[in-house]
């Protein structure tokens, strides 16, 4: 019988040899428009190709990439998650209230991680128990999650952060590595795992690709994504203490469209709308491109609101080329 | 007289991997021209070429004397010559109404306004033909399968059809619904039409054909003409060596029980339902459409809610409210559509059958290593013919399909297998091979197997014990060795009194 590896990967990133193989996998084909990008952008402009501006786009990408790794698992499981940016805030506020009056940072932290996956955990709930369609639910606790985020700062961002929660967002390793880029690349590699090397990861694969047939293996499905949203709330208070360290100030209108921000990452790296495909590296990418081109507007002296019609075009082309690969 | 079809020559590869080498086919005015062969033999892929969905490498078809310039030959083109294929998987709008799927190529024309009353009449006119009862206003996704195959057909005459290409066209159909649509055909015969029929049960394809020709891995093997053909030499053609069958040098079947189900009831049933199933047993469940075969299966594996009754595995009483605890006890179901319950058709076979395997591991992590080494092995010995352990499922045949759903359950190891009619639109060969997957199965100790299948002579061939099922209650339990078909069909027909 055959035993011989085929050049067409079913889900993990892995490059096959030649040019034609390298455009056959979403993520490798967005590495390389990547780097393309960078080049020429280090031709426009000498600031680009530096070693803080590097490491600064991976400080802009910090916050997004972390939400985007949560969203990573949501899509791949066929559901999506559009309560993130406001959870974001919501997680945010509640971690800032605590924190202004304990003055404890490690409960302040641990207060938002809490409350992010707390409204997770309910997604997840209203998806498998009250069985909503995850975009309504997750709609609808958009709308719950800013507006209790609003009520409970009573609309006011909360000043004057420390320094100690602003080494999260402004600190560096042994001088040179910025925190978030550290906590970026530790939430990639455990999410790198958990997806390919855990059951859990393969069950995530399993119900986007079948939910049916995954329910009739004897996998627990509502666990499972009960599971999957709640770290996609987990971590989307996780990046909200990033950017609260970075702007020392933690504000209840904060995270605001980070979700399609996110769920762009995501379907940029190759992930179908449908379910069952994807790759937590290939997200990483994506939203490396989606902050390298921001970078590079700034960079360049481009009016900032470019921005908004740039991301909507790089959105509409990378699924496109996705598309245009999968025919082929 | 002229040919209507003459496809000569016809060869085609993908990737490198020669599928046609240079088939020869063709197809008279009137007549049912059968194509047998097994899964990968190129049938598919023929049919393909000719509704112009694939391009051919090379060859030549030419259509009642005009030749098809592949070129500009889409499926489209093939459509406005009249090549029309009715499929197994349906192409039908299940939201829509049947009227509106019936009329939905003209919703094209017109000036963007529907005319509903020729849209009903055109209903009534096409159903008229088929002499087959349909309500017009129904949703298609409320139709049951044999309906919506019966449209399929309708739809497809609508289109002044010249070459008509029915796959497996009573895989869901009764027996009734069967002779209903051999009258069509005569009809469509009657007409001039042609028909390339290609299925799997082979009894009925003497029946209905006027020739058969028989295709094995990507050439033509055979053309006879139906009358002469013999049955037993035309399976040797199709898979070039020896059936395997279910019951060579096995193990008896033993006395103990590995199963027992004392007064099942449910919303499905019509009465309790209680039986035994022994160890080393395969038991025969067999009914017409809709008798609660299924609905069985799905009582025993904790799909459905039981309302009564008691579960015994092994003498221990259990109780089954999940598939996840029908999992853990060691239970498995290939169910009735393994495309839609038992496969993730866009991963890996891979993924796929280490799926229960993973499902019942305990630990959070597993290794990747073993995975592979332990599909590997599992592939090569159940011989699921694919290009390595990556490729994805959906690119499978069916009977290979089938095989990594039984591979799934397999690497779990399983105890109890429920199949769910497993052969169906699986070619002879393919059937044969699962026929030794489940000897090899039940050979093990305390295995015993479920056969679910409408399929009467299967049945008769395959199980020790049948049970048989009316609706939605169980009316006979017979010896393979000492009944007929007619017998089972008998009891199959039988109105159930409570």
């Amino acid at each position: 019988m055959n035993q011989v590896e085929t050049s067409q990967p079913s889900t993990a990133t892995r490059a096959s040899a030649g040019i034609r193989g390298l455009f056959r996998n979403q993520g490798v084909s967005m590495l390389v428009i990547l780097a393309l990008m960078w080049v020429v952008l280090a031709f426009l402009s000498k600031y680009f190709f530096t070693v803080d501006n590097l490491f600064e786009i991976t400080l802009q990408t910090a916050v997004v990439a972390i939400i985007a790794a949560g969203q990573t698992l949501v899509i791949i499981s066929g559901g999506i998650d559009l309560s993130v940016g406001s959870v974001f805030a919501c997680a945010a506020v509640v971690g800032g209230v605590v924190f202004t009056s304990t003055g404890n940072l490690l409960l302040s932290l641990l207060t938002t991680l809490g409350v992010g996956a707390l409204f997770g955990l309910t997604n997840g709930l209203l998806i498998t128990k009250v069985r909503v369609p995850p975009f309504i639910a997750t709609l609808g606790m958009m709308g719950i999650a800013r507006g209790l985020a609003l009520i409970i700062s009573s609309g006011i961002p909360i000043y004057g952060l420390d320094d100690s929660y602003k080494f999260i967002g402004q600190g560096k390793f042994f001088d040179v590595i910025p925190v978030p880029t550290v906590i970026v690349l530790v939430v990639y590699a455990i999410g790198y795992v958990v997806m390919n090397y855990t059951r859990f990861g393969r069950f995530v694969y399993s119900i986007g690709s079948n939910a049916e047939a995954a329910r009739l293996s004897g996998i627990n499905v509502p666990l499972v994504i009960i599971g999957i949203y709640t770290i996609s709330g987990l971590l989307s208070g996780l990046a909200s203490t990033i950017e609260a360290g970075r702007l020392a100030t933690i504000q209840p209108a904060g995270g605001n469209g980070y979700e399609l921000l996110a769920i762009g990452a995501v379907l940029i790296g190759g992930a179908s709308t449908f379910g069952g495909e994807g790759s937590i590296l290939a997200t990483l990418i994506g939203a490396l491109l989606v902050t390298t081109i921001r970078n590079g507007l700034n960079i360049l002296g481009v009016n900032a609101f470019w921005q908004y019609v740039v991301n909507g075009v790089v959105i509409i082309g990378a699924v496109a080329i996705d598309q245009y690969r999968r025919r082929r | 007289m002229d040919k209507l079809l003459s496809m000569t020559g016809i060869t085609k590869a993908f990737f490198g991997v020669s599928v046609l080498k240079g088939v020869d086919f063709d197809l008279n005015h009137g007549e049912v021209h059968v194509l047998l062969g097994e899964n990968g033999a190129g049938k598919s892929t023929l049919m393909k070429i000719l509704s112009g969905a694939y391009q051919l490498d090379a060859g030549a078809v030419v259509l009642d004397g005009q030749p098809i310039d592949f070129a500009t030959f889409t499926p489209k083109a093939a459509d406005d010559r009249g090549i029309v294929t009715v499929y197994q998987n349906f192409h039908l709008i299940p939201h829509l109404s049947v009227a509106e799927n019936l009329s939905l190529a003209s919703f094209t024309h017109g000036r963007g306004f529907i005319h509903w009353k020729q849209v009903y009449a055109h209903a009534n006119t096409v159903l008229q033909k088929i002499d087959f009862a349909i309500d017009p206003k129904a949703k298609v996704r409320d139709l049951p399968v044999s309906q919506k195959q019966m449209l399929e057909i309708a739809i497809a005459l609508s289109k002044n059809a010249k070459v008509l290409i029915m796959d497996e066209p009573t895989a869901a159909l009764s027996r009734k619904e069967t002779e209903t649509l051999f009258k069509t055909i005569a009809d469509i015969k009657a007409r001039g039409i042609g028909i390339i029929y290609i299925s799997h049960k082979l009894e009925e394809v003497k029946l209905i054909g006027d020739r058969i020709t028989v295709l094995r891995d990507g050439l033509t093997v055979a053309t006879v003409a139906a009358r002469d053909a013999d049955l037993q030499q035309i399976i040797g053609l199709m898979i070039g060596k020896e059936l395997s069958r279910v019951h060579e040098n096995r193990a008896s079947v033993s006395d103990e029980e590995l199963l027992r189900v004392d007064g099942l009831q449910n919303r499905h049933f019509a009465a309790p339902i209680s039986f035994a199933l022994h160890k080393r047993e395969v038991l025969g469940i067999t009914g017409l459409v809709g008798s609660g075969k299924t609905e069985l299966a799905h009582a025993i594996f904790g799909v459905d809610r039981l309302d009564a009754g008691a579960l015994s595995l092994a003498g221990r009483l259990v109780r089954i409210d999940s598939p996840r605890k029908a999992v853990a006890l060691g239970i498995g179901y290939l169910p009735e559509d393994r495309d839609a319950d038992g496969l993730c058709l866009n991963l890996g076979v891979k993924e796929n059958v280490s799926l229960v395997y993973l499902a019942k591991l305990k630990s959070l992590l597993f290794s990747v290593a073993q995975e592979k080494r332990t599909v590997a092995g599992l592939v090569d010995s159940i011989g699921i013919k694919a290009a390595g352990i990556a490729q994805q499922v959906k690119y499978l045949s069916g009977g290979n399909k089938q095989k990594v759903v039984f591979g799934k359950w397999l690497s779990a190891r399983c105890n109890l297998l429920i199949l769910d009619e497993p052969t169906i639109g699986i070619d002879i060969g393919a059937r044969g091979e699962i026929y030794g997957l489940i000897r090899q199965f039940i050979a093990g100790e305390d295995r015993a197997v479920i056969f679910i299948s409408s399929d009467m002579a299967e049945i008769l061939e395959v199980a020790d014990r049948i049970l048989v099922m009316a609706g939605g209650a169980l009316v006979a339990e017979l010896d393979p060795k000492h009944t007929t078909k007619q017998e089972i069909m008998q009891y199959s027909l039988r109105a159930v009194t409570v």
